[in-house]
């Protein structure tokens, strides 16, 4: 309910994300909490957003470098703070750059350390999901409800 | 009558309120340490900006299928002091050398990075730079610059240890025309034939 809440305010299909990837740290690591908010019209140059490139189901974060914009479009290049290179090589073949109204889901506005590891750790840790798992499964046969 | 459940959710509670009332009075201070310290006007200066334009054919310089696109570098002169960004809230700041120039509509318009610096220590934010190279080698939408005049900048961007993150810009500002294309090597000529013979 509060998700789909803070989605329709943001107007994002995800308005949290935790931090995958090194690619901006020392900024943002590995399990830090993002806040997105997807109501600018344009994006500034500098800004940090999350886009996710069709064809590839992985939403990506790293800063806007260059932005063309005419009236009714606008083109972004990003490139990761920590990346030596912009994000060409991430594209698809032939894309030169993001649109802003169809690859973006957000822009990163606040900041939250360390929060999401716990994410990271269900998704990506087997013992730590099976722990969990059984810490419940404990819980319930004990509780006297 | 209290279950493990009920106590651990009230731990949990609990302490992401406190967690949250603490974070909001970090975020509060350091605002007001940026405002007391006029971060939103600091000096800069940006000198002698030098731009050179090549022709580049590589996809890592913006050209698709092989055919040629104008690259442009800087070479730049920055004198700033970025100290009072720095507060008990900054994990680190963000500056980007930023040149903005007109589009080919009047409504339309540009504005690229060409040189950026990630700061992590305030003893390393008073800056002074010389004959400093850009970073990027920028390309156009278009095929070339047209010597468009440009706009340079300093921005930073303030990545905090919880909160918003925060934006501004200094106020040093220079202006420069996009030059042409230097034709004197015989390679980029020879290429620049070749690409308009033959079709990729």
């Amino acid at each position: 309910m509060f998700w789909k809440l803070l989605s329709v305010v943001s107007n994002s299909s995800s308005p949290i994300v935790v931090v995958l990837s090194g690619s901006m740290e020392p900024a943002f690591q590995r399990g830090d909490i993002l806040f997105l908010w997807n109501r600018f019209r344009q994006n500034k140059v500098g800004d940090v957003v999350v886009y996710e490139i069709v064809g590839k189901q992985i939403p990506i974060v790293h800063r806007v470098l260059r932005e063309h914009h005419s009236l009714i479009k606008q083109l972004l290049l990003t490139k990761g703070d920590n990346n030596p290179v912009d994000d060409l090589g991430l594209y698809n073949y032939n894309q030169l750059y993001l649109n802003k109204d169809e690859d973006l889901l957000g822009t990163v506005f606040g900041y939250f350390p360390f929060l999401g590891y716990i994410t990271i750790l269900i998704t990506e840790n087997q013992y730590f999901k099976y722990a969990l798992l059984g810490f419940m499964a404990i819980t319930t046969l004990l509780g006297n409800e | 009558m209290f279950s493990i459940y009920q106590r651990g959710q009230y731990i949990v509670n609990f302490s992401l309120t406190l967690v949250g009332l603490i974070s909001l009075f970090i975020v509060a201070s350091s605002w007001a340490q940026l405002y007391t310290n006029n971060v939103f006007s600091i000096d800069s200066s940006i000198s002698n900006v030098t731009p050179t334009a090549n022709i580049k054919f590589s996809r890592r310089f913006g050209s698709s299928g092989g055919k040629p696109k104008e690259n442009t570098k800087l070479i730049f002169d920055l004198d700033t002091d970025l100290t009072p960004l720095w507060n008990w809230n900054t994990k680190q700041v963000f500056i980007y050398l930023t040149v903005e120039y007109p589009g080919k509509k009047p409504e339309s318009s540009n504005k690229v990075v060409y040189w950026d610096k990630i700061i992590t220590d305030k003893n390393g934010a008073n800056l002074t730079l010389s004959n400093e190279l850009s970073k990027y080698s920028v390309w156009d939408v278009e095929e070339s610059f047209r010597n468009r005049e440009a706009t340079v900048k300093l921005e930073w961007n303030i990545q905090p240890y919880v909160g918003p993150l925060v934006y501004g810009a200094t106020l040093g500002k220079s202006e420069f025309i996009f030059p042409d294309v230097v034709q004197n090597s015989k390679k980029t000529k020879e290429k620049t034939k070749n690409s308009r013979n033959k079709n990729y």
